[in-house]
């Protein structure tokens, strides 16, 4: 019944985007108008052909938009980043750059949150620096400061990129160090990540440009609910503060000028951005009075709270669902009750993520470990974010909520969920293409687009190319008959648009009865994992 | 020689994650698991053994899919009825053609699959932490079962993810370490719980002992190994010519005791060994030269390339917790021959033609009871899972290895019933552990109280 209505609205939504479209066409293309700073805009003067729009079209696959619908053998359109259509029957401008994607599905890309900014700033070789430093202070004389970067030592290493975007303060402090040819950023969009979080601040995860890769300044407060001292000094940092704001707001009303404007001495800024609306409160807190003090202070002052960690918030999921906390959480957190004779429930539970997802609290799975693993031990570090979400099902979460736990969740706790998180016209399109369930551990992701750009490609990446290697989906330019398709001796897909409620996802291919394959769930709401795109079955 | 320093630092930190359950570090880095407090008040109450379990009447589970993870033969039963009598297996049959006896207990457990028990043959979780005493580079005579506590709350945990059996083995701060003792996870007195006892060998090749004897290195560590298993192996020969009655009664020597079960091939060798050289080192000293049983634990860092000599020489390998040779430098000062590929660790050994091939923890390095997604995390680094490889890696590869074939790792008539009820593939992490039976007794049911 959701799909249905899901997929009627899209309908709707594309006849009005087509006229949108053809409205927009000599418009400025939102391609370089970065969403908060106009002025870059005015400032570019490379993108001044209003007639270039890129299209990008990815048709044939199952499109999980992560909103709960899946819309079998359809196709997403993007112009200049942006998706413009999702569903079927739609027109696909001469000049889109087209993507076979048969017999694929369709992912927003994950939303990481909590990443060490290694992700976008490093190499694989954790020596270099090293390397390169000892060399810097061999060269200075004994006593040099070792601790200098190679960054330092190469002149305006970022020259070679396009830097006319104003990036204001938050996104000039992330650019500073922000290396898109970071070999960490490859594997992170290879486990399907096109966005992280580090230090509050979201990135993209975007190669070889750093145009638009901070999407905003997070908007989250950090407050400290971590002793009892702290806890004192947080609720009163937020009575003072609406005490300020009730002062002022009489002050403005009154509309005396003579009168002095309430002093902002000793009141605390975040508070005061917090009870305005401005950003979200976000605590780090386990412990399930530490959380019930959370939740009455927000409802005390009427914000919803960001809860990192909330190990034990499965005790008392029904007060953080009224609160209307998020809470951030490993699934596989392992703490056991401090003491095994105590009678109370304690500790860490798989089913933390399901018990406070059914109380109404949103729920974002984060990785064990902001970090990529490179001593060798896989499925604990950032490249595990979607085993992690499997975990959490494990516990008893919906499939549909786990995957939402990893993409539109984070992105609303990070305040970027009008751009990424989810596959809906309007948004970025950041998303990814894999060969099977996004949280199955066999699939693996084929390519990764961000902003419409393609950022990641198993084939042509040496990680994990050797992996069951697929055809090459093709890209083309315009919507070629099969035929005129390169690539004489590979996949050469139908390019026809399926009939909506067409469903071209493949049969499970025969296989010996007695051979559960790891797709072979018995769970029904499975999907069949394709083993061989359909035109290859063909 | 400041930077000296930090370079020094980072790599002992590098150096410190492969290894961290085998030293003496590993005290301060994981908490030791508590004692199982004892019940208070009541003396345990005779009570009558439920359908399944020793002295009781049969059990009949019915189950949408049954994984039998013989070693040839028939894998998987759908729509199966397993029979289960006095805790041992008696069948698995296909449901539509097959009459229960009356006296058997009926339990459907529907669309859930049934699989024989996990087996880890690489925990340090068994009991207590002091199993790794670095006072000789070589110390067979040491014993992992002196610091065993059955059922304690790290194996319950264990349970909780299906790891029915496990082999408790010392630290690899030394080349010798010790006896190991293989055990339930779930029965709660030692003498029920132990399946094999030595359970192994516990050696440690190249790439940890150097850390705790200053000043020794592959050569010599390799000679020591020579030493003392050509001593143990010549003591060992004179106990089975004693037996045979080919010769003196011998004195017994404490250090070297282990190898009488060892040279009767009751128990293997298992080796940490990781790095080619070492890896090949284990396959042609231990087993081509000495021709002990032995095993390849870890085998990671290019250990895969030793695989076609490890088929030929009936090595197998226990891999993990390592499960992908990533594409690093300055790891265990190893360079990887795929610069840029990050190669699995298991997917290496298969693609060389290594028939059996298990999985391990390492546990606590990685937790008891994600053992099985060892299995999986193979799979996503290009381990095909034709056959039921995974979850014979995680069943009857192990108990073959062991050689504890006989009693566990498949749903064979006569072996254990040490029986998982699952919603799905093992080595999904969405997979959840409804059920466990160990020789036909309930230890574990999710329903009551889900641990994991």
């Amino acid at each position: 019944m959701k799909t249905a209505a899901k997929h009627l609205t899209m309908k709707n939504f594309s006849l009005l985007s087509l006229f949108g479209a053809l409205t927009a066409m000599a418009a400025t293309p939102l391609w370089s108008a970065a969403p908060q700073e106009d002025e870059a805009a005015d400032a570019a003067p490379t993108e001044v052909d209003t007639d270039a729009d890129k299209y990008v079209a990815v048709i044939g696959g199952d499109i999980h938009t992560g909103t709960g619908a899946v819309l079998r053998g359809a196709t997403m359109l993007v112009r200049n980043g942006k998706i413009r259509r999702i569903g079927h029957d739609i027109y696909i401008p001469e000049a889109a750059k087209v993507v076979h994607a048969h017999g694929y599905s369709i992912y927003p890309g994950m939303v990481a949150l909590s990443a060490s900014s290694r992700i976008t700033d490093g190499t694989l070789s954790a020596d270099v620096d090293d390397v390169e430093s000892g060399i810097a202070a061999a060269e200075m004389g004994d006593g040099a400061d070792a601790d200098v970067t190679v960054e330092d030592w190469v002149e305006d290493w970022d020259q070679d990129f396009e830097t006319t975007q104003a990036f204001d303060e938050a996104a000039l402090r992330a650019s500073d160090s922000y290396d898109p040819f970071s070999s960490f950023m490859v594997l992170t969009l290879a486990a399907g990540i096109t966005s992280v979080e580090s230090s509050n601040l979201p990135l993209k995860l975007r190669r070889d440009k750093l145009d638009d890769v901070v999407m905003g300044d997070g908007g989250a407060v950090n407050f400290n609910w971590g002793s009892p001292d702290a806890r004192r000094s947080t609720a009163e940092d937020f009575k003072k503060a609406a005490a300020y704001l009730r002062e002022y707001r009489a002050w403005e009303a009154a509309g005396d000028k003579e009168a002095k404007e309430p002093s902002r001495r000793g009141i605390n800024s975040g508070a005061i951005k917090v009870l305005r609306g401005e950003g979200r409160a976000k605590f780090s807190a386990d412990v399930a009075h530490d959380l019930l003090g959370i939740a009455r202070l927000a409802q005390t002052y009427g914000f919803r709270p960001i809860i990192d960690g909330c190990r034990e918030g499965w005790i008392v999921a029904d007060e953080l669902g009224r609160a209307g906390v998020s809470a951030i959480v490993q699934p596989r957190e392992r703490r056991p009750k401090p003491d095994e004779l105590m009678v109370g429930p304690a500790g860490s539970s798989i089913e933390n993520a399901a018990i406070l997802h059914k109380s109404g609290v949103q729920v974002a799975v984060k990785a064990m470990n902001g970090n990529v693993d490179l001593s060798g031990i896989a499925g604990r570090d950032l490249l595990a974010l979607s085993i992690d979400a499997g975990f959490a099902v494990r516990g008893g979460l919906s499939e549909a909520a786990a995957l939402q736990a990893v993409t539109i969740v984070p992105a609303r706790i990070l305040g970027v969920d009008h751009l990424v998180g989810s596959l809906e016209v309007g948004k970025d399109a950041d998303f990814v293409i894999t060969d099977g369930d996004l949280l199955h551990y066999e699939t693996h992701v084929q390519l990764a687009f961000v902003l419409g750009e393609v950022a990641y490609e198993k084939n042509e990446e040496l990680y994990y190319a050797h992996i069951r290697p697929r055809p090459k989906i093709l890209i083309t330019d315009g919507l070629k008959p099969a035929e005129t398709a390169k690539d004489g001796d590979e996949a050469t897909p139908p390019v026809e648009e399926p009939a909506p409620g067409d469903d071209p996802a493949p049969e499970d291919t025969p296989k010996p009865e007695d051979e559960p394959k790891p797709g072979d769930d018995p769970k029904p709401e499975d999907e069949p994992k394709p083993e061989v795109p359909p035109a290859q079955a063909a | 020689m400041r930077q000296y320093l930090r370079n020094f630092t980072r790599a002992v930190g590098a150096s410190l994650l492969a290894t961290v359950a085998a030293g003496p570090l590993a005290g301060a880095a994981f908490a030791a698991p508590q004692a199982q407090s004892m019940q208070p008040g009541l003396p345990p109450q005779p009570t009558t053994p439920k359908a399944g379990e020793p002295g009781g009447p049969g059990l009949a589970i019915l189950t949408a899919k049954a994984l039998i993870c013989s070693l040839e033969g028939q894998q998987v039963q759908d729509h199966a009825v397993v029979l289960v009598r006095d805790g041992k297996i008696e069948a698995v049959l296909p449901k539509a053609s097959t009459r229960i006896p009356e006296d058997y207990e009926v339990v459907d457990v529907g669309e859930r699959w049934v699989m024989p028990g996990m087996i880890d043959l690489h925990a340090h979780v068994g009991g207590t932490f002091d199993i790794n005493d670095a006072v000789y580079l070589a110390n067979p005579g040491l014993r992992a079962k002196t610091a065993a506590i059955p059922s304690n709350r790290a194996l319950r945990m264990a349970v909780a993810g299906g790891v029915t059996s496990i082999l408790f083995i010392p630290g690899s701060a030394t080349n010798v370490g010790g006896e190991g003792l293989l055990m339930k996870t779930a029965l709660p007195h030692y003498e029920e719980s132990v399946v094999l006892d030595p359970g192994s060998l516990k050696v440690a090749q190249w790439g940890n002992p150097e850390r705790w004897v200053m000043g020794v290195n592959k050569t010599f560590e390799n000679y020591t190994i020579r030493e003392i298993l050509r001593r143990g192996k010549a003591y060992g020969q004179r106990w089975i010519n004693f037996e045979a009655g080919k010769g003196p009664r011998p004195d017994v020597d404490v250090e070297l005791e282990v190898f009488r079960a060892l040279v009767a091939k009751k128990a293997a060798i298992s080796v940490h060994t990781q790095i080619y050289q070492v890896v090949l080192a284990t396959i042609t000293i231990i087993r081509e030269e000495l021709g002990f049983e032995v095993f390849i634990d870890h085998g990671t860092f290019d250990g895969h390339l030793t695989a076609p000599l490890a088929e030929r020489l009936g090595v197998n390998a226990i891999l993990g917790p390592r499960n992908v040779d990533a594409p690093n430098r300055g790891v265990m000062n190893w360079v990887g021959s795929n610069p840029e590929r990050v190669q699995g660790v298991a997917a290496g050994y298969q693609e060389k033609g290594l028939t059996h091939i298990g999985f391990n923890t390492d546990s606590p390095v990685i937790p008891q009871e994600e053992l099985s997604l060892q299995a999986a995390m193979a799979v996503r680094h290009g381990f095909k899972d034709t056959s039921l490889n995974t979850v014979r890696g995680l069943t009857i590869v192990p108990a073959l290895t062991a050689k504890i074939d006989h009693r566990l790792g498949s749903l064979e008539p006569g072996k254990d019933a040490d029986l998982l009820v699952l919603t799905g593939h093992p080595a999904d992490p969405r997979t959840s552990v409804e059920q466990v039976l160990i020789e036909g007794r309930r230890v574990y049911d999710a329903t009551e109280k889900r641990r994991w």
